[in-house]
């Protein structure tokens, strides 16, 4: 059994993951009690950093908003801030599992779980995200382009701990939306998903457009592309773009939800329907689709 | 007929809330686990990660050295004190509580680690080491079927069925039992038939997943051995214990709590075998407390194939049909040559049929047991007979309800298993969810990769027979009553309705009579609380009880009042004299009677039911069973074609209960199974790889969430009041799963034109076959 920490201050919890053997972080422990239930959770220290003040704000930054690693993932997905500033990060964080869940799990705990399959990744590796790491050695940045390195592995090194989500605001003309394909229960964990943020354009005077695409559970980590494509291409054009693009990087893992035949078509499909909702939000007057997702 | 037509009583017919419901909402109601029992060692279960081998070796060494542990039990040493009494099972006697000569499917017990705290037992298990010599694993039916290996060396048939004497000692087969029915000629019929359809289907396993898991506790007190457990069938439970540790029944005592929910999971041999073998030959107490991963290998619902083809005339009546069912019971028979028997007499479907053949039989593989779940087997027949007549009807263009309907067997019918068929409304099922779901109306397309479809489909089900139930009724001084009953309240409110039942006799109002929960020392025999029959037989034990009750204060009354019995009349006000109108209240009464207070006034009945065994040569039987279950379900549903799922728009199910006792439960138990149903459509499914589960745990084996629930769900009580029914009424709480999977896959169907064999219906299934059909336009 693991040593349970409760530390006051970050400077502790930091100590303790540097002193301690096999130390892990203890977030919202909806990860780590199912390892622990089977029988695969091999820390020798639970660091649980649920007890230090300011881990869990959000706040509004000069380039977008700065989320504390213990904030709740239903916190941003409720929070107006987020709403206003990253609209498609709050929908996707709404997505992730059950509001039990949600109401558990924490921002950092989600990105250090290291999940191909998991929600929010799709929205922030679109957003271009940042995490900051923390350790006893100081503290570090790195793009969430580059955090997840390999099938559950993160850029997290032993004794680091995520102090901070930061993403930028999103370009208010941006059309933004979420695919998340199941091929199961409606509401397991994804077969496949994509984030889709379609920007500049007409309105820029630019000629045009670029696609970005986040996918989850279509490969060992999540990915992410993008594409540029004509301002006054169609929707179809714009679809076939972006499967074109994404196609490379679908490498699926066969399992009981699909084959790697069906989930690579699941993909494709997660990635027409983000890009067409996003393209055509961006191009609609946008209040039909505003209306639309607030009934989601 | 509908339900208000009914004279009205005091309790029958009325919406009694649950008994329980309150303290199960509040979190109050203690569940066997939870229930006060005497300070007991934890158990760890070492499991074999064979599928088929011979234990060579069983080294406990380090095991026993570990701290916590008070003593490392095998299979061998077992044996070496019970012999071949260790084998029990209610077909056959195959199921070993801890194997000892060689292992059969991943997952099955071969020592026991007993000591201080779950975690250190754990862990000890996990020391132990066993050595196997690999023997060829049996993975699929048919593989079973034509194979050379053996799962078990012999047949040896449990003392509990006569009709499986025969095959003792039978040898080099995986074949456990046959049923074979031969009505008319059906290969002669079905050459000259107008139309024919004829398929390869398929039910994959699946796991009951009820919330509770499965719990024993067992010790020793003095020369008698007392068990606590979550179990389905307590008086069975008492007999399996008293022949394995030789003992008469009135040393062992078998207390139940209510069930958080079971489905079939916690029947017959699950833990009681090894818990009282363990605190029996260990004089001590142990409580065994399985984990969810350990609860997918205790039992699970037969994987079944079913090769089937059904003809039909110029005329449209059926003239043949023939089914070749396999049903896999894994390991351990269990029940299945029962399931086997009951369930494939009615493979062919409820419909007139001029000649049929069905051969059935119960095959051993190297899996978990399959054992009783919600259907007994027949949900796996009718997805075969249903899918079969569907094509029918569109092969001849008709409609498939239309085609049902000229064809369902009717009121007095003598069914192809040679039974006469009554109180089982098949028609008034069929056009009650028809006509829910606004079935001739047109339909409206879908838009874009929307395609629209409906479906509907009819089940039938026979009771099990013969089967026996018996109740003890007290009736208090004060007026309250306290019933003993060993029917398991499991969360299908039998404990609601046993006592509306008995209120209804003796006019009592709700929350007068008690339930006492099963309790062998105290509660009398009761055969199974199992497919659906306890309504109907517990129900009429209970009716019969409150009846000789309600004869005995009429018979003190006219002795108080001197009258003739025929005088006086039993209402909800006390005993009345209909000529001077006089009245005493049955507190009075019986404190007359007794001269004290706290008195009570006891009366039993039993009931039991019989039926006429099958013809040796045909397989029919003019009393196959006491009574048939009548249900249908009918389905409007959406197929997304690039994501191949199905959203269900409307699901309507409809059950003839004969009568209901309480129309709200009913309802609760038609909605039930069919979403239970609906996961077995769309994904349920346990996943197999070289004998070993691959998706069993919950974060992995699917269940319907909210957000698979149809967007509409009706639930349709059809009353067709039984002649020997209590009140006329039957039981519920399998109908509305038994056609829910075929009536989903024809709605699928119509939708996308494209004819399912294999279950589920999952997203993956349903765009391979999209792709096959935009190719060559095929089946799947
Ligand atoms: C039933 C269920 C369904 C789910 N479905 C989905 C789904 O559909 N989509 C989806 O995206 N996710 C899903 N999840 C996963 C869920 O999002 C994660 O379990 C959750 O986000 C993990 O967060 P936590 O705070 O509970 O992490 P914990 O369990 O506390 O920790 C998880 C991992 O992160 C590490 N960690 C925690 N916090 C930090 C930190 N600040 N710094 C460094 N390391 C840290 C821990 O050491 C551990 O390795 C599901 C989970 C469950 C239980």
């Amino acid at each position: 059994m693991a040593v349970f920490h409760r530390p006051g201050t970050l400077g502790e919890a930091c100590a303790l993951m540097a002193e301690r053997g096999d130390a892990m972080v203890y977030g919202g422990g909806t990860a780590v009690q199912i390892l622990e239930k089977q029988g695969v959770l091999f820390a020798s220290d639970l660091v649980d950093i649920s007890g230090i003040p300011g881990l869990a704000n959000i706040e509004e930054t000069s380039s977008g908003v700065r989320i504390g690693p213990m904030t709740t993932l239903r916190a941003v997905e409720t929070s107006p801030l987020v709403r206003r500033v990253t609209p498609l990060a709050a929908r996707v964080y709404g997505h992730v599992a059950n509001p039990r869940v949600r109401n558990t799990a924490s921002v950092g705990g989600n990105l250090a779980h290291g999940d191909y399959r998991l929600d929010p990744p799709t929205a922030l590796l679109v957003l271009d995200a940042t995490v900051e790491l923390t350790s006893s050695g100081g503290t570090r940045t790195v793009p969430l382009r580059e955090f997840f390195v390999d099938f559950q592995r993160t850029a997290v090194r032993p004794g680091e701990i995520i102090t901070a989500v930061e993403i930028p605001r999103q370009d208010e003309a941006a059309g933004s939306w979420f695919a998340k394909l199941s091929s199961l229960s409606a509401n397991d964990w994804p077969c496949a998903s994509a984030a889709a943020l379609v920007t500049g354009g007409r309105r820029f005077g630019r000629v045009a457009r670029r696609i970005r695409l986040g996918l989850g559970a279509v490969a060992p980590t999540p990915v992410f592309t993008q594409v540029e494509v004509a301002a006054d291409a169609g929707a179809d054009e714009a679809v076939d773009a972006a499967r074109q693009a994404a196609e490379p990087l679908i490498d699926p893992i066969p399992d009981v939800r699909g084959g790697v035949a069906f989930k690579r078509h699941l993909a494709l499909v997660a990635v027409e329907e983000a890009v067409r909702l996003s393209w055509e939000e961006r191009s609609d007057a946008r209040g039909f689709f505003r209306d639309r997702r607030r009934r989601r | 007929m509908p339900e208000d037509s009914f004279e009205t009583g005091v309790a029958v017919g009325e919406r009694w809330a649950r008994t329980d419901g309150r303290a199960k909402v509040r979190g109050e109601l203690l569940y066997a686990a939870d229930q006060p029992a005497r300070p007991c060692l934890d158990v760890a279960i070492h499991r074999s990660t064979w599928p088929h081998a011979r234990l060579v070796s069983v080294d406990t060494t380090d095991a026993r050295a570990m701290d916590g542990v008070v003593a490392v039990v095998t299979g061998a040493d077992l044996h070496a004190v019970l012999g071949e009494r260790m084998l029990t099972g209610p077909a056959f006697a195959d199921q070993p509580c801890l194997a000892y000569d060689k292992v059969r499917y991943v997952g099955e017990p071969i020592a026991a680690v007993i000591g201080y705290g779950p975690a250190a037992v754990r862990r000890a298990a996990e020391e132990i080491d066993v050595a196997y010599a690999d023997l060829e694993p049996i993975h699929d039916v048919d593989a079973a079927i034509a194979g050379t290996a053996f799962v078990h060396d012999e047949l040896r048939p449990s003392a509990v069925f006569g009709d499986l004497r025969h095959l003792r000692g039978k040898k080099d087969t995986n074949v456990n039992y046959e049923y074979t029915l031969r009505h008319g000629n059906s290969g002669a019929a079905a050459e000259t038939a107008a139309h024919t359809t004829s398929g390869d289907f398929w039910c994959p396993p699946t796991h009951h997943v009820p919330i509770e898991l499965p719990f024993t506790a067992a010790w020793p007190e003095g020369d008698r051995i007392e068990v606590l457990s979550t179990t389905q069938t307590p008086s069975y439970v008492r007999q399996t214990l008293a022949d394995l540790l030789d003992l008469p029944l009135n040393r062992v005592r078998v207390r139940c709590a209510p069930l958080g929910g079971s489905f079939g999971a916690k029947m017959y041999d699950r833990l009681e075998p090894l818990a009282a073998a363990l605190a029996w030959t260990q004089r001590t107490a142990v409580r065994i407390a399985v984990t969810r991963e350990e609860a997918f290998l205790l039992t699970t619902r037969h994987g079944a194939a079913v090769t089937g083809s059904m003809a039909s005339d110029e005329a449209g009546d059926i003239v043949a049909a023939e089914a070749d069912v396999r049903y896999d019971t894994g390991a351990y028979a269990d029940v299945g040559p029962r399931i086997t028997a009951k369930s494939g007499m009615i493979a062919n479907g409820p419909y007139r049929i001029a000649n049929a053949t069905v051969r059935s039989r119960c095959v051993y593989t190297n899996k978990p047991s399959a054992g009783p779940f919600r259907g007994f087997g027949v949900p796996q027949v009718t997805w075969a007979h249903e899918s079969l007549i569907d094509e029918l009807a569109r092969a001849r263009d008709e409609d498939p309800a239309a085609f049902r309907r000229r064809n369902l067997l009717r009121e007095g019918d003598v069914a192809v298993m040679g039974t006469t068929m009554h109180s089982a409304d098949f028609i008034s099922c069929l056009d009650a969810v028809t006509g829910a779901v606004g079935w001739d109306a047109p339909l409206e397309p879908a838009a874009g990769r929307l395609r629209r479809g409906r479906g509907v489909a009819v089940g039938i089900k026979a009771v099990l027979t013969p089967t026996i139930s018996n109740a003890t009724l007290q009736l208090n001084q004060d007026g309250s009553a306290t019933l003993l009953i060993s029917t398991v309240d499991m969360g299908q409110g039998s404990d609601t309705i046993m006592a509306q039942i008995a209120a209804e006799v003796l006019c009592l109002g709700e929350g007068q009579v008690r339930v006492v929960t099963a309790d062998t020392d105290v509660t009398p025999y009761d055969t199974i609380t199992a497919g659906s029959r306890s309504t109907y037989h517990t129900g009429n034990a209970v009716r019969l009880a409150a009846e000789k009750m309600r004869d005995r204060l009429i018979g003190l009354a006219a002795g108080r009042l001197s009258v003739e019995t025929t005088d006086i009349k039993l209402t909800s006000d006390g005993v009345v004299s209909t000529q001077t109108q006089e009245t005493l209240t049955v507190p009075d009464l019986l404190l007359g009677h007794f001269g004290a207070r706290g008195t009570t006034l006891t009366t039993e009945a039993d009931f039991a039911t019989s039926w006429a065994p099958y013809d040796k040569e045909t397989g029919r039987s003019p009393q196959v069973t006491e009574h048939w279950f009548a249900g249908a379900a009918a389905v409007q549903l959406i197929v997304d074609t690039a994501t191949g799922r199905v959203h269900i728009e409307h699901l309507a199910v409809a059950g003839d209960v004969g009568r209901a006792i309480n129309p709200a439960l009913v309802e609760q138990q038609l909605t039930g199974a069919a979403v239970m149903g609906i996961g077995h459509a769309l994904f349920d499914e346990l996943v197999f790889d070289e004998g070993q589960i691959t998706n069993g745990t919950l974060l992995d084996y699917q269940l319907p969430s909210i957000k698979d629930m149809p967007d509409r769900i009706t639930p349709i009580v059809i009353q067709s009041p039984h002649r020997s029914g209590p009140f006329g009424a039957k039981g519920v709480g399998e109908t509305a799963i038994i056609p829910l999977a075929p009536a989903i896959s024809n709605a699928v169907r119509d939708a996308i034109g494209i004819r399912f064999t294999r279950l589920p219906l999952t997203p993956e299934r349903i765009i391979t076959a999209l792709a096959e059909q935009h190719t060559e336009g095929g089946t799947a």
